[in-house]
């Protein structure tokens, strides 16, 4: 094309100052070397107390704290400890052993929650039924660290009065208000090389955020837009390759080809502003929970940016002192399929106020057995709180008692709705972006 | 009062070696012990022994049993209680009760408890053992006198240490009739000879049975009438009182003992005469509040050994107290040497000697004071345990356990053998008053299961697993600190507990109590004698409503007597993929007997028929050539019990359809099926050569006419439905077992082969005799038939849906096969008969041998498990389990198998021409060392013939096309990583592509593979990724399990399922990992 340059303004993208904060994430040298899960617990539930403790010593000065063991039948007290949710259908390993086979195939319920699960709240000194109306089954999973106020029944059950609610964790202030509007852009589940996806469609979104799209007043609000988040599942490979033993060379190429094409596009992005990768669960990446950053190998384009940095899911960072923190989706669709809510959002929510990101995890959701930290602990309420590969777009904003505010995003699949999703840096207001293109 | 002597079976006094006895079916040596109660030990010392420590005291005096009211008097208040168990002691005879009687007698104790939970013992008076002779002809009156005069002399002569004043106490004339052939004359004179002492029935027998001279008869020996009837039982029958039934003492007609001997709470003596027993019904087939004591001990063992009473120390007893009818325990507690974490819901005791929580212990157990003890294993392995810890640490007052006081319990060695429970050593400890019911014996006699472990057990029947802790790390919990010994209480409550869910889960005591009632034996006699005196018992009760008695006839030979069994169709093995209608006999065996009125009343001795001149019409002849009267001339008892057991059980199967409350059809349907059960013994109680009344014309007789009617029915059914008789197309009879025949009317639907089995069933039927009945129940569609005894097939009751798949004689069960056979032969069927998918079945074998020849197999699949029962040398062949215990003892003696162990090895490649018992290997050692197993072997010896057993009626060829096909060519076997030569190899990098060595250990692939860094790193996280997934569900099992999250796990049970597969995931994620690595440059 012959245009003079000169005629053109050129439109300069913003840019927003981006500190890391995914250390915790990172495994870096351990391994798998025969630990087991219950010091994560132990982790988890210390950590915990340490934050109840005050908050008891707040709200309830009268009460005492004990431990389940110092339970006495008819004393009301606190007992602080980790939820351990007895249920009927959990799906058990064993039965792939155990059970004879039978005639007919089971059908797998969406959720296995049935009206007999009971929870049981256990400390490092033993367990304890917890019973009443005021703890509902449904709403808890496995792993939650909770505080509860009730007394020992003479059956040796805990009838909970009461629970102490822990609340959104403390949260440092935005330092200044933002004068100027800045976006960051998320998507997830663009899943190249699966059926459902639309390469034009993700052209085009490519096209939109790295302003080749539209007039100028388009490419000024591209401009505006300061990072783009990838949350998961951003190719779809052919499970059945993976198994073999050795593959014909034409599958070989199958395997690669997916990944190939992304790196395409990721090098377009990259080439116009700072990416981030995170690894979903049908990702080339492993499976257990903090999932480690993509290897670079798989991009070769597009690694050869500063600009692209492959983070691990979750992923935690500051973009103008904004925190951000978020996950590919598992922990919220593992709750859905343990415990029920109203809505995806609802789960959210319960995550952050339980101050834990995956409780399930490692209980139903695969996870590192850390032996020094429980990583998914919220010390502190992000302002953003995102999740990716949900069923449709949704969005809350969500105030604390401390005037803490998080802005909660479900982002939904890109390759099935066609949509992503923008974010004012600004006022953390949230708009959804769609795709569309009729053949 | 008491005897001061304690003749027999004084503790002290007893010789060491203990008494063997043998149980041939419970015969022989069934012998009555006559136990003299030593009043030196009713002193009250027992004050000193007792509560030592008053903290205890407090704690256990709060579960005693509830207070009696205090308007109690045995002059206004009747007594009814359930009891559970009878025996009887010798004591001087009641003075009040009897004051004409003098000198030793038998006293009989009746334990039980009322609906109000109150332990009573009662102690019953006056009831004198005796049996039967047939009265020699000519003998009158006169001649009765002189002869008892002369068996008193034999008497005294045989018995000269004993003090008793007079053997023979009265011999009476009666009217009476041996049980044995039909006779006309309707009774004969019988002597009913009754002895002071149960123990002088059997010396008393044995002077009859050699034979006495008699002035006028000369030397004359005699058979003997009912002479080997236990005491207890015999008193059991003359009283119409069943086992676990309901007695009244009516007020007035009893008395409080005037010194107690036992801890029961009422303690009475009344005369045998006045007690009231009450058939088990309505109010009366309830169950009394018994208190169910379900226990475990933990002992420290040295490394490498298994616990002995000598050396190793009690540690631990967990405790579980459970009122029958509750489903909660109430009472959780266990007792530990040294300190002991807290438990939640659970009273932790803790003492600093062995000492005191022995006595603790014994303490518990005399304040809350059971009805039932049980555990898993405790007969042979707790209670004897302790026992005999406690005489090696010399606490001479442990033993005193039952409701006795001051009564020392004593082991016995036993070792019962029966033919249907084979042959079983185990130590018998006497409890007095309190019923043992130890859930392992259970298990061995009522189930058929391919591991006894409790772990195995459970997961059977409450489908959970349990954790396993290895004995030799119990030493190390135990050395640890309070919170480890807490640890290790858990588990030792957990298998404390779940005796007591199996006990409610599969219903035991009502089903046994049931069978004591239905049987009429005392609860005690179920569990440790064989089924025949069960009907033993039945027939007594029987034959004297009816003036019979039953002579003593000693054991019959050497048992190797046999007859003509029941004999099957021959058959027709193959695939039949057209409906096979199943036409069954209900009961057979028992209708046979009714039909025909078999029993030993009705059976005609050869030379008889023409002496008693009977008609033709009168008599029925078997097939096998034996003669029965016909009930118009003699009714047999046999058919007289069974009518009205299977009548009963009629009754209890309506009402058990009509009832609401759960513990009433508990109740119910644990006497249906004892009355079930009984109804098919009796024919084997007339089988069994070596049992009380063996008759083998009844048994060969019974058999006889069921194959003749087997035989009859294919005749029927293969004349009848033809083509010519304007059916679609010829029935023909493919099989024919015991009680049931196979037909293929060659229709295609299973509604068509309902109807026309119907239709056979009805026809058929009208032509027996009554209450044979032949009934159409179920088609199987489609039907594999192997062989006689073999089958599968899928199983129709209703046209639209089929029930499940039934299997008989395939190996899906059995124990000495590795997992890998049951799930491969359970798939094939599958896909053969459900989803009717041939082609799909033989693909799955062939991937299945190929994933086994290429070393994708999981290891847990091809664990083989025996159980370890002696050490090595005792062996005479050397088998494969111990040769490697002995290995592995070499290898680390702590934590190698001992005796009782079950071992669990794979078999490995090795040298050619090894032994199989030299290639058995630990699974862990294997999986440690990547030791490549022996796939040929498990081919070859495992799978191979259950298969082809399988497919043989369904392929041409199916050895060549299974075992020898093209996916049988590929073959990998992984390095040995410390073995042999490969100690010597130098490890190198090879290209994660294509194997290449590689020089430069910086890189991971090499330049020709460079190309497909992509794929190739896929393939690797993604091994990683399912690896992950693996473990992080094998392992958060294992805590589930456990039942805590916050500890480790510890379980090393080699019986669970997921054992080797946890340990092996945990280490191919390593290795898995470490290939990742290679990729971070």
């Amino acid at each position: 094309m012959d245009i003079d340059a000169e005629s053109l303004s050129l439109i300069q993208r913003k840019q927003s100052l981006y500190v890391s904060q995914d250390e915790r994430f990172l495994l870096g040298l351990q391994k798998y070397k025969g630990q087991q899960y219950s010091h994560i617990y132990f982790f988890r539930l210390y950590k915990m107390r340490e934050q109840f403790r005050s908050l008891i010593n707040h709200q309830h000065p009268n009460l005492p704290v004990h431990t389940v063991l110092g339970l006495e039948v008819g004393k009301q007290c606190i007992i602080v400890g980790t939820l351990y949710k007895q249920m009927k259908l959990k799906p058990s390993v064993l039965d792939e052993y155990s059970k004879e086979r039978s005639a007919v195939p089971l059908v797998k319920p969406h959720n296995f929650l049935h009206p007999d699960d009971h929870l049981i709240l256990e400390d490092e000194s033993g367990r304890v039924k917890l019973i009443g109306d005021v703890v509902k089954p449904s709403d808890y999973v496995t792993g939650v660290v909770l505080a509860v106020h009730g007394e020992e029944t003479s059956d040796g059950d805990f009838l909970v009065h009461k629970i102490v609610e822990a609340g959104l964790p403390p949260q440092i202030k935005i330092p200044q208000e933002a004068k100027e509007d800045k976006y960051v852009a998320f998507v997830s589940g663009l899943s190249v090389g699966s059926i459902k996806s639309n390469p034009l469609q993700i052209q085009l979104l490519v096209d939109l955020l790295t302003g080749h799209l539209g007039d100028d007043k388009e490419q000024n609000v591209a401009s505006q837009i300061t990072r783009i988040v990838i949350a998961g599942n951003s190719v779809e490979l052919q499970q059945g390759l993976l198994a073999g033993q050795s593959l014909a060379s034409k599958d070989q190429s199958k395997l690669s080809e997916p990944i190939k094409e992304f790196d395409l596009l990721l090098t377009q992005l990259a080439a116009a502003m700072p990416v981030d990768i995170m690894p979903g669960p049908h990702d080339p990446a492993n499976y257990s929970l903090p999932q480690q950053p993509l290897h670079k190998c798989l991009f070769p384009g597009a690694s050869a940016y500063n600009t692209f940095v492959s983070s691990p899911n979750p992923h935690s960072f500051y973009l103008d002192d904004v925190g951000f923190l978020g996950t590919s989706g598992q922990n919220i669709d593992d709750l859905a399929k343990y415990s029920e809510a109203k809505e995806k959002l609802d789960f959210m929510e319960r995550t952050l106020r339980w101050r834990h990101l995956a409780p399930t995890a490692p209980d139903t959701l695969g996870c590192y057995p850390f032996t020094d930290r429980d990583p998914f602990v919220v010390e502190s309420c992000p302002h953003v709180y995102f999740v990716g590969n949900q069923n449709k777009y949704g969005t809350q904003l969500l105030k604390g008692s401390e005037g803490q505010l998080a802005r909660l995003i479900s982002i939904p699949r890109f390759c099935e709705t066609g949509v992503a999703v923008m974010l004012n840096l600004r006022n953390l207001e949230c708009h959804p972006l769609s795709f569309s293109c009729e053949t | 009062m008491m005897n001061k002597k304690r003749l027999a079976t004084n503790p002290a006094s007893v010789p060491p070696q203990s008494k063997k006895r043998t149980e041939e079916e419970d015969v022989i040596d069934e012998m009555d012990e006559d136990v003299f109660v030593e009043e030196t030990l009713l002193l009250r010392e027992e004050e000193d022994l007792l509560y030592q420590d008053s903290g205890l005291s407090a704690r256990l005096s709060k579960w005693k049993r509830p207070q009696l009211s205090p308007q109690f008097s045995p002059h206004s208040t009747s007594i009814v209680f359930q009891q559970l168990e009878i025996d009887y002691v010798i004591g001087e005879s009641h003075r009040q009760l009897l004051p004409q009687a003098s000198g030793p007698v038998a006293i009989l104790r009746i334990f039980g408890v009322t609906k109000e939970g109150h332990s009573v013992c009662c102690h019953v008076h006056g009831f004198q053992p005796y049996f039967y002779i047939s009265c020699p002809d000519g003998m009158g009156p006169d001649d009765i006198s002189r002869f008892h005069q002369i068996l008193e002399g034999r008497m005294r002569d045989a018995n000269r240490s004993s003090k008793a004043p007079r053997f023979i106490l009265r011999i009476d004339l009666v009217q009476k009739r041996s049980i044995m052939y039909y006779q006309e004359r309707k009774s004969h004179a019988f002597l009913k000879i009754v002895v002071a002492l149960p123990t002088m029935v059997a010396s008393c027998r044995g002077i009859l049975e050699r034979g006495l001279q008699i002035d006028g008869l000369g030397l004359k020996s005699f058979t003997t009438y009912e002479s080997n009837v236990l005491f207890a039982l015999r008193f059991m029958i003359d009283c119409k009182v069943v086992g676990g039934n309901w007695i009244e003492l009516p007020a007035g007609q009893y008395q409080k003992t005037a010194r107690s001997i036992s801890y029961c709470q009422l303690e009475v003596d009344c005369l045998y005469t006045v007690l009231i027993s009450h058939a088990p019904d309505g109010e009366f087939s309830k169950m009394a509040p018994f208190r169910i004591l379900s226990f475990d001990i933990e002992c420290a063992g040295r490394k490498g050994l298994f616990p002995e009473p000598s050396h190793d120390p009690v540690i631990q007893v967990a405790n579980l107290v459970t009122l029958q009818g509750e489903d909660r325990p109430l009472i959780r507690n266990v007792m530990t040497l040294k300190s002991c974490s807290p438990i939640v819901g659970v009273d932790v005791m803790s003492f600093d000697t062995e000492r005191e929580v022995l006595l603790a212990w014994r303490d518990f157990i005399r304040e809350i004071d059971p009805d039932i003890i049980i555990g898993y294993n405790i007969c042979k392995f707790d209670l004897p345990y302790l026992i005999e810890r406690a005489e090696a640490l010399k606490i001479t007052e442990f033993p005193i356990l039952g409701r006795i006081r001051n009564s020392r319990v004593r082991i016995k060695d036993t070792t019962f053998s029966s033919r249907q429970y084979g042959t079983r050593e185990s130590k018998e400890v006497a409890i007095e008053g309190r019923v043992q019911f130890d859930l392992l014996q259970v298990m061995q006699r009522d189930y058929k299961l391919s591991s006894y472990s409790l772990n195995s057990v459970s997961a059977h029947f409450l489908g959970e697993q349990k954790e396993d802790v290895h004995h030799s790390i119990i030493s190390d919990l135990q050395n640890g600190n309070s919170e480890t010994r807490r640890r290790l209480a858990v588990y030792c409550l957990k298998d404390a507990y779940l005796p007591q869910r199996l006990l409610d889960k599969l219903m035991f005591i009502y089903n046994y109590v049931e069978m004591a009632r239905v049987t009429g034996v005392p609860i005690s006699f179920l569990l440790a004698r064989g089924q025949s005196i069960k009907v033993l018992s039945q027939l007594l009760r029987k034959a004297k409503e009816k003036d019979l008695v039953i002579p003593n006839v000693k054991g019959q030979g050497s048992g190797q007597d046999t007859f003509e069994g029941a004999t099957v169709l021959e058959a027709k093995s193959g695939f039949y993929e057209n409906p096979i209608a199943t036409l069954d006999f209900a009961s057979l065996y028992p209708s046979i007997m009714m039909a025909y009125n078999l029993c030993y009343c009705t059976l005609v001795m050869p030379d008889d028929i023409r002496k008693f001149n009977l008609l033709p019409e009168c008599v029925n002849k078997s097939p096998s050539g034996e003669t029965f009267v016909k009930p118009t001339l003699q009714k047999g008892i046999l058919p007289e019990i069974l009518e009205e057991l299977l009548a009963a059980r009629k009754r209890a199967k309506a009402d058990l359809k009509e009832a609401k409350d759960p513990f009433e059809r508990a109740v119910l349907d644990g006497r249906q099926l004892a009355l079930k059960i009984s109804a098919n013994s009796v024919y084997g109680f007339t089988g069994a050569t070596v049992a009380q009344l063996p008759c083998l014309e009844i048994s060969s007789s019974v058999t006889s006419y069921g194959r003749q009617m087997i035989e009859h029915t294919k005749r029927l059914v293969e004349e009848r439905f033809k083509t010519l008789g304007g059916y679609k197309t010829d029935a023909e009879v493919i099989y024919g077992d015991t009680d049931s025949v196979m037909v293929q009317f060659g229709v295609p639907t299973v509604e068509e082969a309902m109807a026309l089995g119907r239709e056979a069933a009805e026809y058929i039927c009208g032509t027996f005799t009554k209450p044979i009945k032949l009934e159409f129940e179920k088609v199987y569609y489609p039907y594999l038939l192997i062989s006689k005894k073999r089958y599968a097939g899928l199983l129709w009751t209703n046209p639209e849906k089929f029930d499940k798949m039934d299997t008989k004689g395939i190996e899906t069960v059995r124990r000495d096969n590795c997992l890998l056979v049951k799930n491969l032969v359970n798939e094939c069927l599958h896909k053969i008969l459900i989803d009717r998918d041939i082609p799909g079945a033989v693909q799955y074998v062939k991937n299945t041998i190929s994933d086994l020849l290429m070393n994708r197999m999981d290891l847990s699949l091809l664990v083989i498990t025996k159980g370890l029962t002696k050490t090595g040398d005792d062996y005479a062949v050397k088998a494969a389990h111990v040769e490697l215990a002995e290995r592995m003892r070499k290898r680390d003696a702590a934590t190698a198998p001992t005796v009782g162990d079950r071992v669990p090895y794979v078999i490995i490649k090795a040298a050619k021409g090894a032994k199989a018992y030299e290639r058995s290997e630990d699974p862990i050692f294997v999986l440690e060392n990547n030791i490549p197993i022996d796939p040929q072997y498990y081919l070859e010896n495992q799978i191979s013939k259950p298969l082809l057993r399988i497919f043989e009626p369904i392929l041409k060829n199916a050895s060549r096309e299974l075992l020898h096909g093209s996916h049988t060519r590929a073959v990998s076997i992984s390095t040995p990583s410390n073995s042999g030569i490969m100690k010597f190899a130098k490890k190198q990098l090879t290209c994660i592509g294509c194997k290449t060595p590689i020089r430069n250990s910086e890189q991971t692939l090499c330049n020709h593979c460079k190309g497909r860094e992509v794929e190739l790193y896929n393939r690797t996280v993604a091994n990683v990724s399912e690896l992950e997934m693996l473990f992080g569900r094998l392992w958060t099992e294992c805590q589930r399990c456990q039942g805590s999250l916050h500890q480790d796990v510890l379980c090393t049970s080699r019986d669970c399922p997921i054992f080797y597969r946890r340990k092996k995931a945990q280490k191919d994620l390593a290795e898995a990992e470490l290939q990742l690595d290679r990729w971070q440059f």
